[in-house]
């Protein structure tokens, strides 16, 4: 429970998610309902909705809990269509592609990347403190982790 | 006993013409994560092309589109999976799937499991069997994408399924099949019969199995992408007369299923199982059994 938490309060965000119905298998997070709670079996491979891993002492979060983090208050930035695209393609956030920005605008904090349609597409380290005046192709936001990785999961298993 | 002259011949003895057809790409719409008329749109609006499948309320046909649907923002997002049409159908045959205990005893890769999900509106439960552990990955991966909340899943044999000690008011039997040549180019070279009686008693035990684990009244939807009776017609006689189900009517696309075949008869309730010869989709069968009451 605890890295999920440390990572939602890097999203200067809060959740509530009940303790009872967080289940881990190895390094592995799943949020259950109490229907599945009651008949989950120790052997499970994936149950309810994926939260993240935590590997090498990271936590990576899960695209649903990133989705769930998107829907109350957090750090946040809506980028331009053009801008979305290219983040789902692992690119960086550049100033001139971002539209509005919730939360922090400082540098070495954590944001989500949301759509015009407020949509999370993942999440990135705020690289240059967003307001300064700048260079507009200067990367704002370095990309973490986003969606296209369920592409590059695919890729990586048919080799 | 193979070869494709062997397996055309067959197909011509069950009254149907051998034709070449190419795989239609379609996708259906998760309805779960938006609404089917805004996916539309916003996939029009990228320029892909779609049409409606004339024989399921959520699916399309993807006429034109100049990139992958399977890079699309959209995609990503969970609000459509690509799922070839008649593949479409088992899901939808079950009735009344909300809040109910649901068995997907061959799940992987999933694109059926998500669609019971969806069908059930992430309610109830579903419970996702597959034998092969590396296909467990691309399951989980699309129940994340498609942030499907009702499943556990489980790397079990669908032949093991007492093990769970549950039992299910629906069970979705997508079993593993000798596939057809429409998916798969090299079929009529790689196959023989002896696979696919091979896999029609692979199909035996899982039936068998999921027998056990059905409730009363519940129901087993069958479904296979093979064009071989005995992995179709000859499989569901046998269940009909061997355990204690029955075939139900269903409404959808397909050929009444074959009740005489090489010379055998079977079960007038045969016909009620459909039996879908390439065309507009690959080749398919699907049938859906109740568990009588016990007496």
């Amino acid at each position: 429970m605890k890295p999920i938490e440390d990572f939602v309060s890097r999203l200067k965000a809060s959740i509530s998610l009940d303790e009872n119905l967080i289940v881990k298998k190895e390094n592995r997070y799943f949020l259950i309902n109490e229907r599945l709670r009651s008949q989950i079996q120790k052997d499970f491979f994936y149950a309810g909705a994926y939260l993240g891993k935590v590997k090498g002492g990271i936590f990576f979060p899960s695209f649903i809990l990133l989705a769930m983090i998107a829907e109350g208050k957090a750090n946040k930035i809506m980028v331009d269509h053009r801008t979305a695209w290219l983040f789902i393609c692992g690119r960086d956030v550049f100033k001139q592609g971002i539209l509005d920005v919730t939360g922090s605008r400082r540098k070495g904090d954590y944001t989500l990347i949301l759509t015009q349609r407020n949509e999370c597409l993942g999440f990135g380290k705020i690289s240059s403190n967003i307001g300064e005046e700048g260079d507009k192709s200067k990367v704002i936001v370095k990309n973490i982790s986003d969606i296209g990785d369920f592409l590059r999961r695919e890729k990586r298993r048919a080799r | 006993m193979s070869g494709k002259e062997f397996f055309v011949r067959r197909y011509r003895e069950l009254g149907w013409t051998y034709n070449e057809f190419e795989s239609k790409p379609s996708i259906r719409i998760n309805t779960m994560n938006a609404k089917k008329t805004d996916v539309v749109k916003r996939l029009e609006s990228l320029g892909i092309v779609l049409e409606g499948i004339p024989f399921l309320e959520n699916g399309f046909w993807v006429r034109k589109s100049e990139f992958s649907v399977g890079a699309t923002t959209e995609y990503l997002s969970g609000l459509y999976s690509i799922q070839e049409a008649a593949a479409q159908i088992p899901a939808t045959l079950f009735t009344g799937l909300e809040n109910k205990t649901v068995l997907d005893a061959c799940a992987a890769p999933g694109g059926k499991t998500v669609q019971l999900a969806d069908l059930m509106q992430n309610t109830g439960v579903i419970i996702a069997l597959d034998v092969r552990g590396r296909r467990l990955s691309a399951l989980s991966n699309q129940l994340e994408r498609c942030r499907v909340r009702n499943t556990t899943v489980y790397l079990l044999d669908a032949r093991e399924s007492s093990r769970l000690n549950m039992k299910f008011d629906r069970i979705l039997l997508d079993v593993p099949c000798s596939g057809n040549y429409v998916t798969d180019r090299g079929w009529f070279s790689r196959r023989t019969i002896e696979d696919v009686k091979k896999n029609a008693e692979l199909q035996r035990q899982i039936l068998a199995e999921a027998f056990n684990v059905l409730e009363a009244n519940g129901e087993i939807v069958y479904a296979t992408c093979s064009l071989e009776p005995e992995e179709n017609e000859l499989n569901i006689d046998w269940a009909i007369k061997t355990l204690n189900l029955e075939i139900e009517e269903i409404d959808c696309q397909g050929e009444k299923g074959l009740t005489s075949v090489f010379g055998s008869e079977f079960d007038s309730s045969i016909e009620n199982c459909r039996r879908i010869w390439p065309g507009e989709t690959q080749g398919f069968f699907v049938c859906k059994l109740k568990k009588r009451e016990s007496l």
